[in-house]
């Protein structure tokens, strides 16, 4: 698989699809908040605000066009989540899809999990393309029959019929998070998946969803002592007992669960020393990481706090072994980004399929890729200007200050609302999925 | 002083987001919460530094004044309707609540860093705390109509583990006015003696533990009803709104210093719910007082 894009290696980014209203007034329950494609890479599920899962799915490469890849239609659409409210607490629990988890395919029907801020949900995806007919005591229509009409019998034969999708719930896991679910991540060993909130993480079974065994538990006795959340939590790829959870310190635990039943215990510990002159009140709001992604080999894992990627290798606890900047011009403009929130925004961070590129979203519907081997990174854009099909997107950049260049873009014009936090790259074709706030952007590179 | 300005304006900022996100759909989020109580921390922090750096210049000084008026005034700290004027503005600079508090703690820097450091990580809200009392002393700089509100403040900065300060509550302008009805000529002595730096009275835990278990019911709502006026109050002039900021902030200060629990009372469920009858409570002396904190209390009890 080729890299990033640039300099020496030769990948082009060109524009494939955008789905989504063209609208520029967003609906709210229209927003995406989150992306992934399946272990194929042949589905891509997105979840909006809504509670609304849409699955996408890759149509088979046309001989006659071997230049291009297939395109990713609607496959199947479904109402996940429904809001709720908890009248105990009185609080209104929202249908915002957080995460999206496919399980690896056993049979012919595809399953995912997908979750909100207290219920996850395993949906079994399975089509139907036959349908029997002729019965003897029904007509087609389905009314019954005269039973002195039927004079013969016959057997009913499976007759094709127009493709339906169906999304049937086969699993609610719910009632066991206090506080909002930020990850779930599916065991290598299929059967065990994790969930994890604020403050604790459970381990739950995908046949039984009336208990969950909880492994890491960072409440504190009293809550006045709080001093760190969980923010995202993952399985390895490949050892079933280990998995890592991140928190709101910029810390990285790695808990083996072999070690014992209650995993508060770290096996690893994965922190960076701050740097003293870079310290600000919001120093603690930026090192918050946002997200953790193992490689594909197990081998790395990369974190996205506010300005930075990380790259940890798993043997090294110290310090990571690369840290890219995705946009450090924002880092003299902290402070009006918390007055309009966007530091609290969370970035999503992935992997290509070689674990040779990492990908992560910014501001102004930019997406920045950083290719580990070339050392080079690019800035992309999603817009509907650069959307002529096959057009190749070309690069971005942002002034920092001094003279503007032509087709640079000064920091202070930067949009803030348009910001992309959710990316997937297939898993094993240069196809990325970019979601800006209610558009899904769809690249590929330049055959 | 640039620093104190932003530091400022960041604290007012997270207050407001803090009080926000309670109305927010989906319910309170913890995470986002806990980094703005980080940031109005480290805020407060560096503002009160700022404060507590002018006040050590004439610390000397501060202390001798201190030292002369503070036995005296003690008794009355927390008499209502006392007309003592340097009552108020010792009150205020004091920090200690009770009356039963005999002694006056005139502390040097050195020794309130002393003490603030020794307490460990729940107490930097303390440490604030503390400080918060130094930072009031000044605000009369900005508004001499600061300095009865002591008596108030004291209440409401009690409510940390173990230290005590005495920042205004809001309103101090409103207090300032007619603070225990003569006070107008000792008032404007008082605001002149206000005007120096004043070396910090920390209270010490002895102080504070009479107190403790009153107000801390009373801090919560305080804090709420802190979040309310400051909001309100966006329209007012620079030098009152800071004012009022800065004792919102100085209560929220020592809900951050004492607990998170305000901020989470409605995440697991549980409403503070003596808080109304703890506003008319004992501990605020100040009638003027009293008429500020009633229309508030409505406030909290909504919340």
């Amino acid at each position: 698989m080729a890299g990033a894009g640039g300099g020496g290696n030769d990948v082009q980014w060109c524009f494939s699809q955008v789905k989504g209203a063209i609208d520029d007034d967003v609906a709210e329950a229209d927003i995406i908040s989150t992306v992934e494609f399946n272990h194929s890479g042949e589905l891509l599920a997105t979840g909006d605000k809504g509670g609304r899962v849409v699955i996408f799915q890759q149509e088979l490469e046309s001989k006659n066009q071997p230049q291009c890849r297939g395109e990713y239609n609607v496959y199947s659409t479904f109402q996940s989540h429904e809001p709720e409210f908890d009248y105990l607490k009185s609080l209104e629990i929202e249908e915002k899809i957080n995460k999206i988890r496919w399980l690896p395919q056993k049979n012919a029907a595809q399953f995912l999990l997908s979750t909100n801020d207290k219920t996850i949900k395993l949906w079994k995806i399975s089509e139907r393309d036959k349908r029997p007919e002729g019965y003897n005591l029904k007509e087609e229509d389905g009314r019954y029959r005269d039973p002195t009409t039927v004079t013969t019998l016959r057997v009913p034969v499976f007759h094709p019929m127009d493709l339906m999708v169906e999304a049937s719930p086969r699993r609610v896991f719910a009632n066991a998070h206090t506080y909002h679910i930020n990850s779930i991540s599916v065991n290598s060993d299929c059967e065990t998946y994790l969930s994890a909130d604020d403050l604790r993480i459970n381990l739950w079974n995908l046949e039984i969803t009336d208990r969950s065994f909880n492994i890491v538990d960072i409440k504190p006795a009293n809550m006045e002592e709080l001093t760190e959340v969980i923010t995202a939590a993952e399985f390895h790829p490949n050892q079933c007992n280990t998995f890592v959870y991140s928190s709101s310190k910029g810390t990285i635990r790695l808990c083996d669960m072999r070690a014992s039943a209650l995993c508060d215990q770290h096996s690893k510990l994965f922190e960076e020393p701050e740097d003293p002159s870079n310290r600000s009140f919001f120093s603690e709001i930026i090192s918050s990481i946002s997200d953790v992604k193992f490689s594909h080999s197990g081998r790395y894992m990369m974190t996205r706090d506010y300005l930075t990627v990380k790259i940890w290798d798993l043997n090294m606890e110290s310090r990571p072994v690369e840290t890219y900047q995705v946009h450090e011009y924002l880092r003299s403009k902290l402070c009006s980004l918390y007055e309009n929130d966007c530091i609290f925004d969370k970035f999503e961070c992935c992997w290509n399929g070689n674990d040779s590129v990492v990908m992560t979203g910014s501001y102004n519907n930019f997406f920045r890729m950083f290719d580990r081997g070339y050392r080079q990174d690019v800035t992309l854009e999603a817009s509907r200007e650069s959307s002529k099909p096959r057009s190749v997107l070309k690069p971005r950049k942002v002034c920092t200050g001094g003279k503007r260049k032509k087709d640079e873009i000064s920091v202070d014009s930067l949009d803030f609302n348009k910001k992309i936090l959710h990316t997937a790259w297939h898993p094993q074709d240069n196809i990325i999925a970019v979601a800006t706030t209610n558009n899904l952007y769809i690249f590929q590179d330049r055959l | 002083m640039e620093y104190k300005v932003e530091a400022h304006r960041i604290m007012s900022i997270s207050l407001g987001k803090i009080y926000n996100s309670r109305v927010q759909r989906g319910g309170i989020k913890l995470h986002k919460n806990l980094l703005v109580s980080l940031v109005l921390r480290s805020a407060r922090q560096v503002y009160l530094r700022d404060y507590y750096g002018g006040i050590c210049l004439s610390a000397q000084q501060a202390r001798e004044w201190c030292e002369g008026e503070y036995m005296d005034s003690e008794q009355d700290k927390l008499v209502p309707g006392s007309t003592e004027s340097l009552p108020e503005s010792d009150g205020q600079s004091e920090v200690a609540v009770d009356k039963q508090e005999p002694s006056n703690v005139v502390e040097s820097h050195a020794a309130l860093d002393v003490e603030s450091e020794a307490s460990g990580e729940q107490d930097h809200a303390e440490n604030g705390v503390l400080d918060s009392g130094c930072s009031e002393l000044k605000t009369p700089e900005e508004s001499p109509e600061a300095s009865p509100t002591c008596e108030v403040s004291n209440v409401v900065t009690t409510i940390s583990s173990n230290c005590i300060s005495g920042p205004p509550p809001s309103n101090p302008k409103q207090a300032t006015e007619t603070p225990n009805g003569c006070q107008t000529d000792d008032g404007e002595s008082v605001e002149e003696k206000l005007h120096e730096p004043i070396v910090p009275h920390t209270c010490t835990n002895r102080k504070r533990s009479a107190d403790d278990s009153e107000l801390t019911d009373s801090l919560p709502k305080k804090t709420k009803v802190m979040s309310s006026t400051l909001i309100s109050k966006n329209d007012e002039k620079k030098a009152e709104t800071e004012e009022m900021d800065t004792s919102n902030v100085s209560s929220l200060i020592t809900i951050f210093g004492s607990s998170f629990s305000g901020l989470l009372s409605s995440e697991d469920g549980a409403q503070p719910d003596s808080e109304a009858e703890d506003s008319d409570s004992g501990q605020i002396c100040c009638d003027q007082m009293l008429k500020n904190l009633n229309p508030w209390s409505t406030a909290i009890v909504a919340f």
